[in-house]
């Protein structure tokens, strides 16, 4: 972490901040890596080709889009398929997609396309190899593809309000990088300065990918109305995302990388920190970010959802942004830590969604103090893993109490308490979720319920010396080292504990999983049930043709004419 | 086949939790398979032969009965408990050799002594009969063979590492051997049922709109 700036006001506690139900209402910030991505590619001033785009009337074929940066290129090879309707689905065990993407390392000769022609269609039953660094697929909206096409095709755009409802033309239903399938290893491209930070490779494919669905959909339009078609309006193209489908499979992400998970949560927090100790704004931050929270007003009425949970917390979200205005017109937001004073009103005044979205907010004018920690964001701490046995007993204990105090006097056994367990499927090798005491699952539990085992841990270490080395209590008790690994682990890695329970009758996966995609710099969140949501990202983002620095940040939020 | 690391570690952390290791044991099995692989060894094979020999449904026969003093037992040692044991008395090395032993799979025991070198940062030298390594945590020079099961094991921390072997980002396990790990690593899978494939990962409103 940069020690650079100074702050007078610390980092929100981990207690606060580390809780399920807030995790499940953060939202997008600078740090997010689809804007880290695009405002590098943006200062580097990338270039961008479509050395291939060789695709049928029916939409069948292959296109390969290059991104070039200052030291190497990356392709996205796109597959394009005609998919029956009624083999197309969003779960994970579907079989074939409307179109199917790698993202290459360098440029792909004709002998790569046709090895990977063979395998990208086939996804998780195809293989790649260390010349992919992403392997990837899509759905259409059927809705909004056939409108689109039948728009454009007939020389007419198409309906803004139907553009409004959906959103994109096509939702990624999974996007699998580091090591899948046979795919690069995260290891061998983490030491590329633009790499670096995490998923960058995942955001590109995605990037790419969108320029991909524009200019699909206006090739088709040409084959069906020949002359008569017009091409996409880019204001149209402009709003146009990338949806997509989240589900269970990614939840366990942020328990199984709990140094990761803190150095996203952490470099958030700190940049919170810095700007709250911003003792005097000036006119033009201050303008900043009552642009900001404008736009923001913008984005939040286009977001809908049809889950119940969602549609209460979108309604207070809109409830919160009224009083955010209110008090933003009331404030000059110059002087005495005008947004410090923001935080600790909000805290009072404002639900979960609102706090969070505050606090993203108040990062946006102060791109100096906040942009260089993304650089902290991944995770180069491998020695993170090793357990220091000669930690005493009682230290661990301690360790244990600080994450997890608030479990310890938790009733374990109480069926509401373990009422779910996690396990993996055999069908597709995916996380799921059960019921423990309705189905046969509990003997293939997998460990991502920290907080139950952290409080078995604290009870068994109680029967120790607290003077003995910890190494001594692990050869007799193997079955709590994942325990203890962990709790070591958190003096690295404050924030790398979620601080509510992962397997009680009231857990949210959809939580867990908005927590990880709002790094991403995902919006317009939409669970489409406790454990999947659907998302959109970069909506609003400037196409590689259009890319600049002036526009290569704020895209996130939607302007008024747009 | 050509296997990233990460599937070898993912596969391998499976496959031990599959034979009955606890999970932090599976999670040390999946890291030093991985480390193995990455000296251009055949972690998996290494892993799957020790598998096979079940040690894990009677595991207190097979490691260290006490930490202090010389870790010599009755039935062979365990390289993955025995191998955790070493790295989490990683300090003690720096004064007393270690002697252990019999250990099956001694291979399983270098990565374990190169997280004691990492801990160290110093070489660490495991001997055997017929053959000597040396790690200095992230290289590795081995001369003689491992045998499949050692007598005696002395580990110190001495030694120097000139020319380690170079380190491979790809992993090329026998075929048999990676059936194995993944015979294991099947076990952990729960089977699917229709309700769970309906509910398990939530199914809800439509996905095809």
């Amino acid at each position: 972490m940069e020690t650079t700036a100074q702050t007078t006001i610390s980092r929100r506690d981990p207690a606060q901040v580390m809780r399920l139900s807030r995790l499940g209402s953060l939202h997008q910030c600078r740090l997010s890596f689809m804007r880290v991505l695009t405002r590098r590619m943006a200062e580097e001033n990338w270039s961008f080709s479509r050395p291939k785009f060789d695709i049928d009337a029916k939409g069948v074929g292959v296109a390969v889009y290059t991104a070039t940066g200052p030291a190497r290129s990356y392709s996205l090879v796109a597959f394009a398929h005609d998919l029956p309707p009624e083999m197309r689905s969003d779960r994970v065990i579907a079989t074939a997609w409307d179109a199917t993407f790698t993202l290459f390392d360098g440029v792909p000769t004709d002998a790569d396309i046709e090895r990977l022609s063979k395998n990208v269609p086939y996804q998780e039953a195809g293989r790649v190899n260390e010349k992919s660094l992403s392997v990837s697929r899509a759905n259409r909206s059927v809705r909004l593809w056939a409108h689109f096409v039948d728009a454009l095709s007939q020389g007419q755009q198409p309906d803004p309000e139907q553009v409004d409802a959906v959103g994109y033309l096509m939702r990624t239903t999974a996007v699998y990088g580091s090591g899948k399938l046979g795919a690069a290893d995260r290891e061998a491209i983490a030491d590329r300065p633009e790499l670096s930070a995490p998923f960058q490779a995942e955001m590109l494919s995605v990037y790419l990918t969108r320029v991909f669905v524009r200019d699909l959909v206006e090739h088709m339009a040409r084959a069906q109305g020949g002359e008569n078609a017009v091409r996409l309006a880019p204001e149209t193209a402009l709003r146009l995302g990338i949806g997509n489908s989240t589900g269970l499979g990614m939840a366990p992400y942020i328990v199984n990388h709990p140094v990761l998970f803190n150095n996203w949560i952490m470099a958030r927090e700190e940049a919170i920190a810095r700007v709250r100790s911003v003792e005097t704004a000036t006119a033009e931050e201050a303008a900043c970010f009552r642009r900001m929270l404008r736009r923001s007003e913008l984005s939040a009425a286009r977001w809908h959802s049809e889950h119940p949970v969602q549609i209460e917390k979108l309604a207070s979200l809109h409830k919160d942004l009224e009083a955010l205005a209110a008090w933003v017109a009331a404030d000059d937001l110059l002087n005495d830590y005008p947004w410090d004073r923001l935080i600790r009103w909000s805290e009072t005044a404002l639900g979960l969604e609102g706090q969070e979205l505050a606090a993203s907010l108040i990062l946006e004018p102060y791109a100096e103090l906040v942009d260089g920690l993304s650089d902290c964001m991944a995770d180069s701490n491998k020695e993170a893993f090793v357990i220091d046995g000669a930690m005493p007993v009682a230290q661990v204990r301690e360790l244990i109490g600080d994450s997890f105090g608030w479990a310890l006097e938790l009733d374990w056994s109480a069926r509401e308490n373990c009422a779910r367990a996690w396990y993996v499927s055999e069908e597709k090798l995916e996380p799921r979720m059960g019921e423990r005491f309705d189905e046969p699952i509990a003997n293939y539990e997998q460990p991502l319920a920290p907080a139950r085992d952290a409080a078995l841990a604290y009870a068994a270490l109680a029967e120790w010396d607290g003077q003995e080395p910890v190494a001594a209590f692990l050869l007799r008790h193997p079955e709590h080292r994942h325990t203890v690994r962990r709790a070591q682990m958190s003096r690295v890695a404050p924030y790398g504990e979620i601080r509510s329970n992962t397997i009680s009758d009231r857990v949210l996966p959809v939580d867990m999983l908005r927590a990880k995609l709002s790094f991403f710099g995902a919006t317009h969140f939409d669970p489409r049930s406790d454990r999947w949501v659907r998302i959109c990202m970069y909506a609003g983002a400037p196409y590689p043709e259009d890319l600049t620095t002036a526009n290569a940040d704020l895209w996130v939020y939607p302007e008024a004419n747009q | 086949m050509s296997y990233a690391l990460n599937e070898v570690e993912a596969t391998a952390k499976r496959a031990a939790r599959g034979a009955g290791y606890d999970w932090g044991l599976a999670e040390e099995a999946a890291k030093a398979t991985r480390w193995l692989c990455a000296q251009g060894l055949d972690g998996a094979a290494v892993l799957a032969g020790l598998l096979e020999a079940g040690y894990a449904s009677e595991r207190n026969a097979h490691v260290p009965q006490d930490l202090e003093g010389d870790w010599l037992a009755a039935a062979p040692l365990c390289p993955l408990a025995t191998g955790a044991a070493l790295s989490d008395c990683a300090a003690r090395l720096q004064d007393t050799p270690r002697k252990m032993g019999p250990v099956t799979r001694p291979a399983m025991i270098l990565p374990f002594a190169a997280m004691a070198a990492r801990q160290l940062g110093a070489c660490v030298t495991v001997e055997g009969e017929g053959f000597q390594a040396v790690t200095d945590g992230s290289g590795l020079h081995i001369e003689g063979t491992l045998p499949e099961t050692s007598g005696a094991l002395t580990i110190r921390a001495a030694g120097s590492l000139a020319n380690a072997n170079p380190s491979h980002t790809r992993a090329e396990p026998e075929e048999a051997a990676w059936a194995v790990l993944n015979r294991f690593a099947h076990k952990t899978y729960a089977p699917a049922t229709e309700e769970s494939r309906l509910l398990g990962a939530g199914a809800g409103l439509s996905d095809n709109d």
